[in-house]
């Protein structure tokens, strides 16, 4: 049964068709929400949430378009009205990330590239909501432009436009505060970052 | 995320901001997240227990006891008990009731919904620049409207009074700003503050006020709260004192909730909170 299928019979309360939808989006919806929120606990929170809202809503949404945009917009929405409610705690978060660049020689004695990718999470952090939620949607959760604007509800162009900015900001705040990203390190042409 | 082998030419910018997207999309596939846990096999229960209520969060079972504890040691003061029955909301800033005991309000010129709390004993004044000099986020004017996203309106009453002396943002569940006015002919005395508060921080609270009523600023719901009394941030460890031994004007706009500290009379008060204007270049 294709997705479309599925999502018109849980729409018709069908509950074992939404089950496979589920398993099918779970993991993305997870991962935006923890890379919001950065507490794994919060995110199966709201991942949860996504799922259950999106059954109580299904017969209003359209068939015809994909699922996963819609959820993940979903989630967007309850994660930063979670985020409102622990802005304080993830501003001080912010404060310290900015105020403790991240030294080379810590990141050298674990040069990984998970480590390297952990510190690119926290340099996005660094940005603004908006900022923050199209750079995950994009290069985190690789959602092509137009899956990114699906979710967003904003045109292609937008997306490009906002990217392009954020990006701005983003190599600025790297260059500033997380110097070791933008170190060259041998064997890392082409694609390494 | 190196800058290695920079293009030269009239598309380097173009050929940087590509590569630069490159190694950010490959980097950040590499990122490692928690296992995404069994969301499906929750949703599903959930769906199955439709008759029932709904699953509490465990952020929201938190708070719910931290609350219940909160409202629990709350009824051991006596004060408090009174005032867990009612308060005043005004924007973010919630005015907790006491028990209603009549006191001469002063200064009271305009219609009014007037609203008896209990006064109580308050602080000695203590000097007030010193306050401010362990205020945190102090920056230039400039500085404060490029740190918060919402326009900081200043006020154009009186005339004389210019810009403010001193510019705070803090953290607060939100950026909020703090401008102080400090008083030409003490310079150790606050002239007049001024709070833009955005939304998230709703637990302000204020206990025992001698005075609150209700007034309008531009047409728009307003409190006065006459006379000094602690101010506390509840949802958080920030611990405010007030910043003049004067009264109190709140109102909103939009998302915004102001709160002008003033030794001025309510008139005046309204004055300078109906004069706000946008930051002059």
């Amino acid at each position: 049964m294709d997705e479309s299928t599925l999502i018109r019979h849980a729409a018709n309360g069908d509950a074992t068709a939404w089950e496979p939808l589920v398993l099918a989006h779970q993991e993305a919806v997870f991962r935006l929400s923890y890379l919001l929120l950065g507490d794994p606990d919060d995110a199966e929170d709201i991942a949860q949430e996504t799922f259950l809202r999106a059954w109580n809503h299904l017969k209003r949404f359209d068939t015809t378009r994909p699922l996963r945009p819609w959820l993940l917009s979903i989630a967007s929405n309850l994660a930063s009205n979670r985020r409102r409610s622990a802005g304080r705690y993830l501003s001080a978060l912010t404060r310290a990330f900015r105020n403790e660049p991240v030294s080379s020689a810590s990141i050298e004695e674990r040069s990984t590239r998970h480590m390297e990718a952990s510190h690119l999470w926290k340099a996005v952090q660094t940005l603004s909501v908006p900022d923050q939620q199209i750079v995950y949607l994009r290069y985190f959760l690789d959602l092509s432009v137009a899956e990114t604007a699906e979710v967003l509800k904003i045109a292609e162009g937008t997306v490009k436009s906002r990217l392009s900015r954020a990006l701005d900001r983003l190599r600025g705040i790297i260059q500033q505060d997380f110097p070791v990203l933008a170190e060259p390190r041998d064997g890392s042409e082409g694609n390494d970052a | 995320m190196n800058e290695r082998n920079k293009p030269q030419g009239g598309h380097r910018d173009v050929l940087q901001q590509e590569l630069f997207e490159k190694q950010l999309h490959s980097l950040a596939q590499e990122l490692n997240y928690p296992r995404t846990p069994n969301i499906a096999g929750s949703v599903m229960t959930g769906l199955r227990r439709a008759a029932a209520p709904r699953f509490i969060s465990r952020r929201l079972a938190w708070s719910l006891t931290i609350i219940l504890i909160l409202f629990s040691s709350l009824m051991f003061i006596p004060p408090a008990r009174a005032a867990i029955i009612e308060f005043i909301q005004i924007g973010v800033v919630r005015i907790f009731h006491a028990e209603p005991t009549p006191s001469a309000p002063p200064d009271q010129d305009i219609p009014s919904t007037k609203v008896q709390v209990t006064a109580t004993s308050i602080p000695t004044s203590q000097p007030l620049i010193p306050i401010l000099e362990n205020l945190a986020g102090e920056m230039t004017l400039e500085g404060a409207q490029k740190a918060v996203n919402y326009p900081i309106l200043l006020p154009s009453y009186p005339p004389a009074l210019g810009q403010p002396d001193r510019i705070f943002v803090q953290e607060a569940e939100g950026k909020m700003t703090i401008l102080v006015w400090i008083d030409p002919q003490k310079p150790d005395k606050v002239l007049m503050s001024l709070h833009l508060i955005p939304p998230g921080s709703w637990a302000i609270d204020k206990f025992d006020p001698r005075l609150v009523e209700e007034t309008s600023v531009n047409g728009q719901r307003a409190i006065w709260a006459v006379g000094p009394y602690p101010l506390r941030l509840r949802n958080n460890d920030l611990q405010f004192t007030r910043l003049i031994d004067g009264h109190v004007l709140i109102w909103t706009d939009g998302d915004l909730t102001y709160r002008l500290e003033t030794g001025l009379t309510l008139k005046e008060a309204l004055k300078v909170a109906e004069s706000l204007q946008p930051i002059k270049p």
